[in-house]
């Protein structure tokens, strides 16, 4: 029996090549969608969960409230650490974690490679298995150094790295005692190398007990059998309790926790990533049933012609559940085929997919439950597409379809009307997500940033920058390259410093404002193209007492309520500060939010980052050559590294941008898979009705007439489904958009041009094979009775 | 082996109520070949359509081989069916993507039959209906006649009781048509009991008996000598 269907399967899979290829290609298609965005989900839910003692595994955060808001926050003060393992019991092992940049030379090879500072018991609290090396001793000395694989290799080639020493910086020399195994795609981490803390504490001034610097990261591992609940009953108090800060509460947020429930507002944990993840399965999956309707639809659409060979086979002793397993085992070998095909699609595609989605997925062709899985997709596939098709086939009146009075239904709601606006609806809320997505896009990207970001570049203080500095920065100008200059403690396009320090005439003792801090000194305002409103900009050639002096931004004004700003002095501690001038609002972090109060301190404070603007009399190219003449002469030791503002500030739209193509991508598969069901629904409504349209000719219709009487009835259900679409679309959009507070209002063109787009589309679909049943000879059709 | 009593069956729309069978009675014995006749729409496909349990009455008693079926559910119907009784209609009903020997066999493959055996059966009455030569092809490849012979092979393959024929000539020329009719009277001679509708004078002829309807009533009964 099951040999006499598979016969007949594939003779009909083989006899109706037109729809086996559109079935196998929108199965295919969707399948493959929907199992690429799996992999990312499978990717994003196994972040960090490899390890070991992730039950035990934690990370510190701190709560405070701050304009009467409470917020949550993951760096802590450096003092932190070595309080929870030495004055908490509960407490297994501990590391604080921040990254650092090094210039790393190995015989002529130099390198400026990134890492992380870590304390030796980061190496068992995390499962980073090490190669080569011990992870109980590898970081104990101060000049130790474990290297990933990659790391080792960039270095030393193929040559053993183990055990040799790398000059750091031209002034300590490392020996690498761990090489570890390479990061896997799915942790939090990302370092080439890891640094004892000692190493850190010896370049920036000893050991740091200030609990007022919330600068690193701290992790640890509890004990087996305590609970989260009842420590954070007790570190709660930590910061009070070593220091004179009444105000900050702590918290532990555990491994299982930190990739998708990163999101706290209020104190409370409320979701993160995982909106997300849940976001794109749900998408995965109806991609999948768009996919699986058409297969229904087509599978149902065929029915007349499928319909004498049920009766015949209920007349010869077929009973109903033997036709439903021979239709369902249809289904399963498309699906099978289809699954061979999408297979074939993800993997030429995984690496424009990770490309899109910056990840390293791949296909894990030795893993057994990998294809145990495939072949899982495979038969849920089949089975959900074949369901419907096999009941409403297998139930067909061997009477009726035998005499020739069978007539598939044509009722008013029939379940294909209703999988067709089901598709059409998925694809027109994509299509109209698409475009709002992109003109927020648009909105965010052409904000004024408030300064000039053309021609202007910056690069990090390395090796003697700092030391001969005022020589870099006359030779910059004098040569020609630039025609300004500025040290500042970041870049233009980052926030590294907040403070809620500052106090000033008229503040209210119990407010506590927090301000992004910047320091700068000098040449501010005409290297970055500022505009000043109010006094000047800090000059301490010019005035030598501006070491004190500071700039604030419109926003600082505004919640500080000075009438009059410059003059004003404001305290921070011991410290005292006048106010010189202020600035224009300009972005400093997020394009989407509004310009937070920001202080601009003068030269007396520290600096990590020098901006240049590019002369514009010269080629980009002959300045940066000029430009890196002077950085050799004065860092000979070091590359010459730059970054140009403009492009650093085009990543902080990445998200958005990839959101925006993501959905487009997902918009255009839907409806390329959609408009495939419907072609094939039009080819065989236009050979259903070919008698109709021979009488209707041979009564005087005009072939545009029958033409568009064939078309309207599918546009009929994209209209149904526009109608369905718009408020759902319009309800996500709406929810998306009040992420960001600088946001473009929904308009109805948006609405109007989905609209046009989806008609169109359609009406090419439909129409091809409208015209054509319309041009039929009357004579041929009606013949054929 | 058929007794019906007062059978009835209604068929509805939303206005119109047609009556297709009207307390209709009759009995067919073992061995017998009866011809049913009557105008367009007296009931005779209909009438057939019970006989051969792919429908049921609405009112009335079927009684076939003893057993009482009017009123049994789909599936113990297809069950005593595919034992007892082959089909032939007119417009003979081959699956176009199945070849010859494939369309015959089905029947045996339902009533779960050993592939050896099938094999062995169907190549039997191939013979027998002279189309063994045609075995590997497909039904679009074959003539009228041919297509015919095909599926009274495929309806007698199973050894039925009882055939049920539905105009079986109606799409063939005159010498195609009595070949087929000459298979037939074969078949009853050999103790199949036939049940044929035709509209053909000259085909009801070949039966022992004609029933004639009109209006969903037996009118007339020729015994034919």
């Amino acid at each position: 029996m099951f040999k006499n269907y598979l016969k007949i399967t594939w003779r009909n899979l083989v006899k109706n090549k037109s729809f086996t290829a559109i079935n196998i290609a929108g199965l295919a298609i969707g399948m493959a969608s929907a199992a690429l965005i799996l992999f990312w989900v499978q990717n994003e839910v196994s972040y960090d969960r490899f390890h070991e003692k992730k039950y035990r595994l934690y990370t510190m955060y701190n709560q405070s409230k701050f304009d009467g808001k409470l917020w949550s926050w993951n760096t802590t003060p450096k003092p932190m650490m070595k309080a929870l393992k030495q004055d908490y019991p509960q407490v297994d092992e501990a590391s604080r974690n921040t990254a650092g940049s090094f210039l790393f030379s190995v015989g002529d090879k130099r390198l400026n490679l990134q890492g992380n500072f870590v304390d030796p018991d980061f190496l068992t609290m995390f499962s980073f298995p090490l190669l080569k090396g011990d992870s109980h001793t590898a970081l104990n000395d101060m000049k130790n150094i474990v290297l990933t694989e990659k790391t080792a290799k960039a270095l030393f080639g193929n040559e053993e790295a183990y055990g040799k020493t790398i000059k750091i910086d031209s002034v300590d020399y490392f020996t690498v005692t761990g090489i570890m195994k390479d990061l896997p795609n799915n942790t939090r981490f990302k370092f080439g190398y890891l640094m004892p803390w000692k190493y850190w504490e010896k370049t920036n001034g000893g050991e740091e007990k200030n609990w007022g610097n919330n600068s690193v990261q701290t992790y640890i591992t509890l004990k087996p059998g305590i609970t989260e609940a009842f420590f954070n009953a007790r570190v709660k108090d930590i910061t009070r309790s070593h220091s004179d800060i009444k105000d900050i509460d702590v918290f532990v947020h555990p491994a299982s926790k930190w990739r998708l429930y990163s999101k706290f507002e209020e104190g409370k944990q409320v979701g993160g990533k995982i909106e997300t993840v849940k976001l794109f399965s749900i998408i995965a999956g109806f991609i999948l049933l768009i996919a699986c309707i058409n297969f229904m639809n087509l599978s149902t659409a065929r029915s007349e012609k499928r319909a004498k060979e049920v009766g015949i086979r209920k007349v010869v002793g077929a009973g109903k559940s033997s036709l439903i397993a021979q239709f369902m085992g249809e289904s399963l070998l498309i699906a099978l085929f289809a699954g061979i095909i999408a297979l074939i699609i993800i993997i030429l595609s995984l690496p424009a997919f990770n490309n899109l989605t910056q990840k390293q997925l791949f296909v894990p062709y030795s893993s057994v439950s990998f294809w145990l899985i495939v072949l899982g997709f495979i038969v849920f596939t089949g089975l959900v597409a074949g369901s419907y098709p096999a009941l409403y086939l297998s139930s067909f009146a061997p009477v009726k379809v035998l005499k020739g009075t069978f007539k598939a239904a044509n009722a008013a709601i029939s379940p294909r009307k209703v999988l067709v606006v089901t598709q059409f609806t998925f694809a027109i809320v994509l299509i109209i997500c698409t475009i709002i997505v992109k003109e927020q896009l648009d909105y965010a990207q052409n904000r004024d940033t408030g300064y000039a970001r053309n021609n202007l570049v910056y690069t990090t203080m390395s090796g003697d920058m700092s030391k001969n500095y005022r020589l870099i920065r006359n030779e910059l100008l004098s040569s020609g390259a630039a025609t300004a200059v500025t040290k500042t403690s970041a870049p233009i396009t980052e926030g590294w410093s907040d403070t809620w320090g500052f106090s000033w005439d008229g503040k209210q003792e119990t407010s506590k404002i927090d301000f992004n801090i910047f320091n700068t000194d000098g040449s501010f305002t005409k290297t970055m193209g500022l505009k000043i409103i109010d006094g000047r900009d800090i000059d301490i050639t010019k005035y030598p007492s501006d070491s004190s002096a500071i700039m604030l931004n419109e926003a600082a004004v505004k919640v500080m309520g000075f009438k009059h700003p410059v003059g004003q002095v404001v305290r921070n501690g011991n410290s005292k500060y006048i106010v010189v001038g202020v600035v224009k609002d300009f972005i400093l972090q997020s394009p989407y939010e509004p310009v937070k109060q920001m202080i601009i301190q003068g030269p007396s404070s520290w600096f990590n980052v020098i901006h240049f603007k590019l002369n514009d009399k010269l080629s980009t190219a002959q300045s940066l050559k000029l430009a890196e003449s002077v950085f050799k002469k004065y860092n000979s030791e070091y590359p010459f590294e730059y970054h140009f503002v403009d492009e650093e500030y085009g990543l902080k739209f990445q998200d958005e941008q990839r959101m925006g193509t993501l959905a487009s991508l997902f918009a255009g598969l839907t409806i390329f898979i959609s408009c495939l069901g419907l072609f094939g629904l039009a080819t065989y409504m236009a050979q259903n009705r070919i008698k109709e349209i021979g009488v209707r000719k041979v009564l005087g219709a005009s072939v545009i007439g029958v033409a568009s009487m064939l078309s309207k009835d599918f546009l009929k259900l994209v209209g149904v489904a526009f109608a369905i679409s718009v408020p759902l679309a319009w309800y996500f959009m709406d929810q998306w958009l009040t992420k960001y507070s600088y946001h473009v209002e929904i308009s109805v063109w948006v609405f109007i041009v989905a609209a046009i787009i989806t008609t169109v589309i359609s009406i090419l679909t439909v129409s091809s094979q409208a015209v054509k049943a319309a041009l039929t000879n009357p004579v041929k059709s009606l013949r054929s009775e | 082996m058929i007794k019906i009593t007062n059978l009835e069956k209604f068929y509805r729309t939303e206005e119109v109520e047609t009556i297709a069978l009207n307390k209709l009675s009759m009995h067919v014995d073992t061995g017998e070949f009866v011809a049913i006749m009557g105008p367009s729409g007296c009931g005779k496909s209909t009438l057939l359509n019970i006989l051969g349990m792919l429908d049921d009455p609405d009112e009335g008693s079927y009684v076939f081989n003893g057993i009482e079926v009017a009123h049994f559910n789909e599936r113990k119907r297809a069950d005593l069916r595919k034992h007892n009784i082959g089909f032939v209609f007119q417009s003979f009903n081959l699956i176009d993507e199945l070849t010859v020997f494939e369309n015959v066999e089905l029947p045996l493959i339902y009533t779960g039959v050993s592939a050896s055996e099938r094999v062995k059966r169907v190549e039997e009455v191939l013979d027998k209906m002279q189309i063994m030569h045609r075995r590997n092809h497909y039904p679009q490849q074959l003539s009228g006649g041919q297509q015919q012979r095909v599926a009274i092979a495929r309806a007698v393959v199973n050894k039925p009781k009882l055939i049920l024929a539905d105009e079986p000539t109606g799409n063939l020329d005159s010498s195609n048509g009595n070949d087929v009719m000459e298979l037939l009277t074969d078949l009853n001679e050999q103790g199949t009991t036939i049940i044929m509708v035709t509209h053909s004078e000259h085909d009801a002829r070949y039966s022992h008996r004609i029933i004639r309807l009109l209006d969903g009533q037996t009118v007339m009964e020729n015994i034919m000598v």
